[in-house]
């Protein structure tokens, strides 16, 4: 028996190894049929009955995510039966829906609404009153549930059981007193919760990050890479252009990276994107200045001294190409190499995983920066909780290229009055925290989001990061700032 | 080619010329005149601004908001206006209603009178009723005048309470909201009875 079977849906012809359902050839093919309980990283559950096709040879429709496609099966997803299945299936399903889409989050982005506009469009035919069940539950320190716009799909369930294996939540009770729920005493407790507002096909689970804050037609995604973790995770960051106002993360597919899901720690990474939480100008013995004149003071710096009283302070959080740019930089303005020092945090916790994502190197580009540092043919030493290898280096001038992320380093504020301590401190970086301030000089420099490059995960898969338009114009990434520095110094040769 | 000869008007006679249209004029006013002195005719023309025109109920004029019948807002921050609004004058901010029936009101209410374009599309967005183009149609002021009008200038300002009265209140169905849910669903909704919002 041959491990692939051929069938055909809507006259065209596909070949899916053999057990794979009628949904997932479909998908391969391009053909979508609408769904709502099925989702490619979970279990098979077929309770919401929407995805309705025609099997010649089969008395009645049937439901595509669940019936395995066979040698010679002819599908039909386009018929008028199967058309008036999804309509009416879809009636079924807002037969006790609130429609309270003004006040809810997920208007814009909802499946109900989606599919109304595609395959229902028909008058109801309901006369009974609505079911009325709890609105607006408090179901974790993330989640709102609003068991009323719930279709009971199940989709919520099975992450729990399947992914988390928490088991928090339950279907309770038949018919339409079905409802969803936390089981007694329980709450959503574990760090993926916001997949769980993603993967609901209407707004009962909405998420308490996001709640009112913005409506999703204000917001336009661009697809980067999570710099919370190694691990690299594919997300769309979502920004309100008109604002420049980041709102949130969620998980882009990819399966050799982080599958169909991200972690909440990750979905934190807009807050640091935003000007509230940035500066906007250079600080220069703790005066603000243009950027012309801070970028001159420090070429003029980096000349003066020679290579070897020169140190450099990474932290694993730039791209490839910034590493790269910033010791070519140095090597031409100095005439040697520095000597470069990677600062991690007091309290990291490197080989952590916790099974799912999440990996306790916080850093994005731990594995780049090394792989950079090699070529150069450079041997860093570790500044973690000793920085006596810093202290007796005699550096007459230390730049140091801080944390973007600033959670994956909670010994921040300690580690920086230390390297305040060095004769003369250069900080790149937007961290509002005080030490950063005694530096010498301070650089505000570009996020994630705004600048281009490679980031390599823990896996050693190197992953482009996409630009969007900058918070603060003035705002450059260090690689252009060390460019400008070495093609001035080359004009003034 | 083929051309026009304007040189003279070929509708020119006594009938229209200047003379006898000037006269005409002339007439049509003294007999108007005449019609008012006598008391035939009543005038067109209003004593502004100490008599105010009364336009019909459907005039455009600025912004107010609704209320519902207890005195608060009607609008639910859906954002419909402001989406719909094609000059983007309506900036909302949403908030948690303390009302848990509510959900969502606006904590921040908006409205840029100087980009307004008076078309009327965030009426005729509003789901809820919640947002009406009122009588008023006066509105010069000076320059360093507040000119964004603010949740409460378009709830409870004077001159539409004078001239909508009750009409500021919206008569459209409340839908039945939490409130009124007595959940009987056996030992599911106890647990968030009382940390729900």
């Amino acid at each position: 028996m041959s491990n692939q079977v051929t069938l055909t849906i809507n006259n065209q012809a596909i070949t899916v190894p053999a057990g794979s359902t009628i949904m997932e050839a479909a998908q391969k093919l391009g053909v979508t049929v609408p769904h709502f309980c099925w989702h490619p990283g979970l279990s098979i559950a077929g309770v919401c009955r929407f995805c309705m096709v025609r099997v010649e040879g089969m008395p009645k429709l049937q439901i595509a995510c669940n019936t395995p496609a066979s040698e010679g099966m002819k599908v039909d997803t386009v018929s008028d039966d199967v058309k008036d299945a999804h309509k009416w299936a879809l009636e079924f399903h807002l037969i006790n829906h609130p429609l309270d889409c003004p006040i809810c989050d997920q208007a814009g982005e909802c499946e109900l609404q989606n599919y109304y506009m595609k395959v229902g469009k028909y008058q109801s035919q309901m006369e009974d009153e609505k079911v009325l069940k709890p609105k607006a539950l408090d179901v974790g320190d993330t989640l709102v549930l609003d068991t009323e716009r719930c279709i009971l799909c199940s989709r919520c369930v099975r992450f729990e059981d399947e992914v988390t294996k928490t088991s928090t939540l339950g279907i309770f009770n038949r018919g339409d007193q079905a409802t969803i729920g936390t089981y007694k005493d329980k709450k959503i407790k574990h760090n993926y919760s916001y997949n769980l507002a993603d993967i609901c096909p209407v707004g009962a689970f909405t998420a308490k990050d996001f709640r009112f804050k913005c409506r999703v037609w204000f917001l336009k995604e661009t697809t980067t890479v999570c710099p919370g973790c190694s691990t690299g995770c594919n997300v769309n960051l979502f920004q309100n252009r008109n604002q420049r106002e980041y709102y949130r993360l969620k998980p882009k597919h990819n399966p050799d990276v982080n599958g169909y899901w991200m972690c909440d720690t990750g979905r934190t990474m807009y807050e640091h994107l935003n000007a509230s939480a940035r500066i906007a100008s250079p600080l220069l013995s703790a005066e603000q200045v243009s950027y012309s004149a801070a970028l001159k003071a420090l070429g003029d710096e980096v000349q003066s001294v020679s290579a070897d009283k020169l140190a450099v302070v990474f932290t694993a959080q730039y791209t490839n190409e910034e590493y790269t740019a910033v010791l070519q930089a140095l090597k031409k303005l100095t005439g040697g190499m520095p000597k470069v020092f990677v600062w991690r945090d007091e309290s990291e916790k490197e080989d952590e995983f916790d099974g799912i994502l999440m990996r306790g190197d916080r850093n994005p580009n731990t594995r780049g920066m090394n792989d950079v540092l090699k070529a150069e043919g450079v041997k860093p030493a570790i500044l973690k909780s000793d920085y006596s290898s810093l202290a007796s280096s005699g550096a007459e001038l230390t730049l140091v290229f801080g944390p973007e992320v600033e959670s994956a380093y909670p010994n921040m504020a300690k580690a920086l009055s230390r390297l305040a301590e060095m004769k003369k401190a250069v900080y790149f970086g937007n961290t509002l925290q005080e030490p950063a301030q005694k530096m010498w000089l301070r650089m505000p420099v570009k996020v994630f989001s705004e600048k281009s490059g490679t980031f390599v995960n823990f896996n050693g898969v190197a992953q482009k990061l996409k630009a969007n338009a900058p918070v603060f114009p003035a705002v450059k990434c260090v690689s252009e700032y060390f460019g400008q520095l070495s093609s001035s110094a080359q004009s003034n040769v | 080619m083929a051309y026009v000869n304007v040189s003279r008007d070929p509708e020119r006679n006594f009938k229209n010329g200047y003379l006898a249209t000037s006269l005409f004029g002339m007439g049509t006013t003294l007999v108007t005149f005449a019609k008012q002195v006598f008391g035939l005719e009543e005038s067109a023309t209003v004593q502004w601004p100490e008599v105010e025109y009364q336009y019909s109920e459907r005039f455009k004029g600025a912004h107010f908001l609704t209320k519902r019948p207890d005195g608060r807002v009607r609008c639910t921050a859906c954002f419909l206006c402001a989406t719909n609004c094609p000059a983007q004058c309506i900036t909302i901010v949403a908030g948690e209603s303390p009302d848990k029936g509510v959900e969502k009101f606006p904590a921040r209410f908006e409205i840029d009178i100087l980009r307004c374009v008076f078309c009327g599309y965030c009426e005729e967005a509003c789901p809820v009723d919640a947002i009406r183009m009122g009588p008023e149609y006066s509105m010069a002021g000076l320059a360093e005048q507040k000119w964004v009008y603010t949740k409460d200038h378009l709830l409870d300002r004077e001159a539409v309470k004078r001239k909508v009265a009750d009409r500021q209140v919206s008569k459209k169905d409340e839908n039945t909201k939490h409130d009124t849910v007595e959940s009987s669903l056996p030992g599911i909704h106890a647990a968030h009875s009382n940390s729900g919002h």
